[in-house]
């Protein structure tokens, strides 16, 4: 009786992540579709480049993986990847003492699955812990590696009859243009934007993309000197 | 890219992607990270996404790859993206805007 109850409370959990889940999956249409044309556009063979959802499962560094494949190096790709998915480490942090009373099998596995909506909705939902949590962060997050995965393949399929004048080889650039300015909230972050940009820009020479680390390890600094001159401004206004 | 390469490419990646979604959680589930970290940390994304558009737009062939129609699509997906506040209307605008100058000239 009791577990039952328990079971059904659950189950509850799971209905309420995937409505939860489902509306924040509708602006990652169009990248999923993108990233299926990027695919059947890499110079990796197709059914690898496929792999990278199953593999890797994070669109951001999946479109830089297969899209770069034709001009870096394994070293630039990797370190770009790394550099990508240095926000994981922000939410992973964050997330972190949510998972200090859950089972060890699943601190392994819960970060798999750690896209930029599942860190939305999990680290907002502050009333649910242990088991409940554990189902809802499960059930969101493997709805979204299915959905994901189906996406993708889909765009693989409807890109490859697409004709070449259609250039959607222009697409990802344009979609991660559109995310950086979607992610811009303050000064810093238009300084950082702008001199990963223009650094870049004059780097493109740099052999094997490595212009991409360049240009994003200088944005990066200048982001933070932005930060650090903004809050002296701020706090030499209030005293 | 040899298919061994690529293997090896997307499963380095797919480790990378998984210790950084998973060191924290795993190895250091309370300590917090130190505040300038976590302040230099903000502005990854918009560095790394933005040196990354301008390295796509030249498709590795230096400032030469890059073209008078890309160019356009990307300046009005910005302007889209930055008033509309939406990635798919910053898309369709960027597309619609390429399709419409490549019609015309």
């Amino acid at each position: 009786m009791d577990s039952d109850e328990r079971d059904r409370s659950l189950d509850g959990t799971t209905a309420e992540a995937l409505r939860a889940a489902i509306p924040l999956f509708i602006p990652a249409i169009p990248f999923g579709l993108v990233l299926g044309v990027a695919i059947t556009d890499s110079a990796m063979p197709t059914a690898v480049a496929w792999s990278t959802n199953l593999a890797i499962f994070a669109g951001a560094a999946q479109l830089a993986t297969v899209s770069l494949a034709a001009t870096a190096t394994w070293l630039t790709l990797v370190a770009t990847a790394a550099v990508i998915n240095l926000r994981h480490v922000m939410y992973s942090a964050a997330l972190s003492p949510r998972f200090s009373d859950q089972p060890r099998w699943f601190r392994w596995v819960g970060p798999f699955f750690l896209i930029d909506q599942l860190f939305a909705l999990t680290s907002l939902r502050t009333e649910m812990s242990g088991p409940r949590w554990r189902r809802f962060y499960l059930s969101a997050g493997i709805f979204y590696f299915v959905s994901w995965t189906a996406l993708v393949t889909l765009g693989l399929v409807v890109g490859s009859s697409i004709p070449t004048e259609w250039r959607l080889d222009v697409a990802p650039a344009i979609m991660f243009a559109g995310l950086v300015v979607l992610g811009l909230v303050n000064r810093p972050g238009i300084v950082a934007a702008a001199v990963g940009a223009l650094v870049c820009l004059v780097a493109l020479d740099v052999p094997n993309s490595g212009g991409i680390l360049v240009g994003a390890v200088s944005g990066v600094i200048a982001g933070y000197v932005a930060d650090v001159a903004d809050e002296r401004r701020a706090t030499a206004r209030a005293s | 890219m040899t298919a061994f390469a690529a293997v090896t490419a997307v499963l380095s990646v797919g480790m990378i992607t998984y210790v950084s979604r998973a060191g924290l959680i795993v190895f250091l589930a309370d300590r917090p990270l130190p505040p300038n970290i976590t302040r230099a940390l903000r502005y990854v994304g918009p560095a790394v996404l933005s040196a990354l558009t301008v390295n796509l737009i030249a498709g590795g062939e230096g400032i030469g790859g890059v073209e008078f129609v890309e160019i356009a699509a990307l300046v009005v997906a910005i302007i889209v993206a930055a008033t509309a506040r939406n990635l798919i209307a910053a898309l369709v605008a960027g597309m619609t805007t390429l399709w419409l100058l490549l019609w015309l000239l």
